[in-house]
């Protein structure tokens, strides 16, 4: 044969055919590779961490706690139109008429004292500094000032406010900082309601599953009766008859989320117990107790944490809703739903106080929402790349 | 190698019945009784759903025996609660079909062939662990370097050998082997059953060797039994059932073997089974072959054949067959 001289034996035994020359890949690698091709999924992360950072880190940066209040301050945006005053300081006017004096930068100096009150040519006189005087003429709006020779002042410019950078509330009370905690108790009630969930839902879904028949049944026909009321009406119901607080709205919460966590798990441990592995399981006599924490669960662990990882934004739009109504964290500990249930008062006056912690609160569901649909799609086999 | 004549496993009149719902009830596996001599295989043969695989199930004790009894080494395991079997799970194991299903794709190869150990408390340290783990991955064919593998980094027959490593760390005496082949390409179908082989003589274990396939079985089996739906219908030397097969469903099985030569292939005479397997909700009455059975009488659906000696050492259950 002429062409066999243009094939040539390798070298090698034939042991080489069972040698594996690609790295080994565990399943947590494998997951975060696909997971991070995925943009919107690794956005979310780093909104995540943004968060955690923001809700960890914050409150040592500021120098307000969430209940220091300065009433004179209150309800000052974070961007102020401003006047100049007589000196080269600049005067600030609220929308309560108070006049607050701001330093060329931006920081707030003082409120102003009022001098005399000419309530009815509408017109209020400020003593500023020295003999200098500002009057506040509020015959018509916009309101108008003057300097004390009757020259009237117009708006110079607008500044950032750098004592309150968010500005501030109606209790003068700085909506950074408070943001930051409110960020911080909502992280932290969904972070262990959903753990809470996580673990109860394991159980009872591993043990519905793992038993199967008539335990099963009764099990989950718990679980479709509690599921059928909307949860939202129980943990109402179980707030109201609790105190106020953390504590309460945690236990609230992870009394009845679990339930689809449990379905899951169960449907998970149902269809993975008759799999062959587990069968080898039970043919070597391992325990039921490592057939299901090292067999079923590790398996399953794909759905639960998708399950997690939507749990999480809706334990938060939960809690916030719970605050937002009145039943859940109470003042003065703030928490995004508190937040937005003070400023909806002076919601047409000083709408950046609702719009800020709704942003927080949006921000935080699209990130959890973003992740957990990622983290769907990396931890689902079939669309292994 | 010294061996005492009692039979290894002994399964008597063994039943396994699955509620198939609304009070019907699958006769996957009924009145089968059989022995296997130690050092012996046994091959079990039969359609897809003939109850081969319950069968095995029921004996290793995956599937409660609905009644009869399983005797392993002369102990009745039948009746045994899942703690009070630990012991007997040391002398048994099992081979299972899939090799893609079989092994948890969340552990390590090495976690794996661990397991076992684990279980029983073999082992006193991981150090050694490792070493018996890596000692029994050598035996298989695969090294240290696969022990930090996941399967799915693996190939069937590697992933089949990792399965068998499992199975056999313990040093079982009778391995039940669940179609092992049948899910792998036929030259890694040869490599696997050789090194069951070569296990065999090693070790003088004993298989139950379950397969669809029947050139692999006469070539790894003493002793052949055929199934059913779920009756056990002829059972004899492996020699013998290819020489002269009795039962007229084991002839037609044997007559469904391809021929690689096909001028021996036309001078085959040809008994090819008609119809499909009835439903083992309601088996046939009589001899449940009587539906397919080219011989049959009217005596055949009416009573059921017993398993009998038709000529020594060659158990046939067909009225048609004199002995």
């Amino acid at each position: 044969m002429q062409n066999a001289s243009r094939w040539e034996r390798v070298a090698g035994s034939f042991d080489e055919a069972d040698r594996l020359y690609s790295k080994p890949r565990s399943f947590a690698s494998d997951v975060w590779f696909r997971f991070r091709h995925k943009p919107t999924a690794l956005v979310g992360l780093i909104i995540i961490a943004l968060l955690i950072l923001f809700a960890v880190v914050g409150p040592y940066l500021t120098p307000y706690g969430y209940d220091d209040q300065n009433t004179k301050l209150a309800n000052i945006p974070a961007l102020m139109s401003v006047y100049p005053a007589p000196d080269g300081q600049y005067i600030y006017i609220t929308k309560a008429l108070k006049l607050i004096e701001v330093d060329a930068s931006g920081r707030l100096v003082r409120q102003l004292k009022k001098g005399k009150d000419d309530s009815k040519n509408k017109v209020t006189v400020f003593p500023y500094k020295d003999d200098m005087t500002v009057t506040l003429d509020y015959t018509a709006q916009p309101v108008t000032i003057q300097d004390q020779n009757g020259n009237r002042i117009e708006k110079a410019k607008t500044v950032w406010n750098r004592s309150y950078l968010l500005g501030t509330d109606h209790l003068g009370r700085d909506i950074l900082s408070r943001l930051m905690y409110g960020t911080r108790i909502s992280l932290l009630v969904a972070f262990i309601a959903a753990l809470v969930n996580m673990i109860i839902g394991i159980f009872y879904g591993g043990i519905s599953g793992y038993l199967g028949g008539r335990v099963d049944a009764v099990m989950m026909r718990i679980v479709d009766i509690i599921a059928t009321i909307p949860l939202t009406l129980y943990v109402i119901l179980i707030k109201v008859c609790l105190d106020d607080g953390m504590i309460s709205i945690i236990i609230a919460l992870s009394s009845v989320y679990w339930v689809d966590m449990a379905r899951v798990v169960r449907g998970q441990v149902l269809s993975l117990k008759n799999q062959e592995f587990v069968m080898a399981a039970r043919t070597i006599g391992s325990s039921t107790g490592t057939i299901l924490t090292r067999h079923l669960i590790p398996n399953a662990m794909g759905p639960i944490l998708v399950t997690v990882t939507m749990l999480i934004p809706s334990a938060i739009f939960m809690e916030a809703f719970m605050s937002f109504i009145g039943i859940g964290i109470a003042p003065p500990l703030a928490s995004l739903g508190t937040m937005c249930n003070d400023a909806t008062d002076a919601l047409r006056t000083n709408p950046y106080q609702l719009f800020l912690p709704a942003l927080v609160i949006c921000f935080i569901m699209f990130a959890f929402n973003f992740v957990g649909d990622g983290l769907r799609d990396a931890l689902d086999p079939k669309l292994k790349k | 190698m010294t061996q005492n004549n009692a039979p290894l496993l002994r399964v008597d009149h063994l039943t396994k019945h699955f509620p198939a719902g609304g009070g019907k009830v699958v006769h996957a596996v009924d009145d089968v009784s059989f022995t296997i001599r130690r050092g012996a295989t046994l091959g079990l043969v039969g359609e897809s759903g003939c109850g081969k695989s319950s069968c095995a199930r029921t004996i290793i004790r995956i599937y409660e025996p609905t009644s009869g009894s399983i005797f392993l080494d002369g102990d009745d395991i039948s009746a045994l609660s899942q703690k009070q079997l630990l012991p007997y799970r040391r002398k048994m194991q099992m081979i299972f079909q899939d090799p893609y299903a079989s092994l948890n794709a969340r552990m390590t190869v090495q976690d794996i062939v661990a397991e076992p150990l684990r279980a029983h408390h073999i082992c006193k340290s991981r150090a050694e662990e490792r070493e018996m783990v890596i000692q029994m991955l050598n035996r298989v064919g695969l090294n240290q370097d696969h022990a930090g593998r996941y399967a799915h980094e693996f190939s069937g027959g590697q992933r089949q050998r990792v399965g068998i490593a499992r199975a056999l760390i313990l040093q079982p005496e009778l391995v039940i082997c669940d179609e092992p082949i049948s899910a792998l390409d036929v030259s890694i179908q040869a490599q696997v059953v050789n090194l069951l082989r070569s296990f065999q003589e090693a070790q003088g274990l004993t298989y139950l060797f379950i397969a669809h396939d029947l050139s692999m079985v006469r070539y790894v089996s003493d002793d052949v039994g055929v199934m059913y739906l779920g009756q056990l219908v002829e059972l004899c030397r492996a020699d013998e059932i290819y020489a002269r097969p009795a039962h007229p469903y084991t002839r037609g099985l044997l007559s469904s073997v391809p021929i690689p030569d096909p001028v021996a292939a036309r001078l085959k005479d040809t008994v090819g089974l008609e119809g499909d397997l009835p439903s083992p909700i309601a088996p046939p009455s009589g001899c449940r072959f009587h539906t397919r059975c080219p011989y049959a009488t009217p005596m055949c659906s009416e009573a059921a054949p017993a398993l009998r000696e038709a000529s020594p050492g060659h158990f046939v259950a067909c009225h048609q067959v004199n002995g």
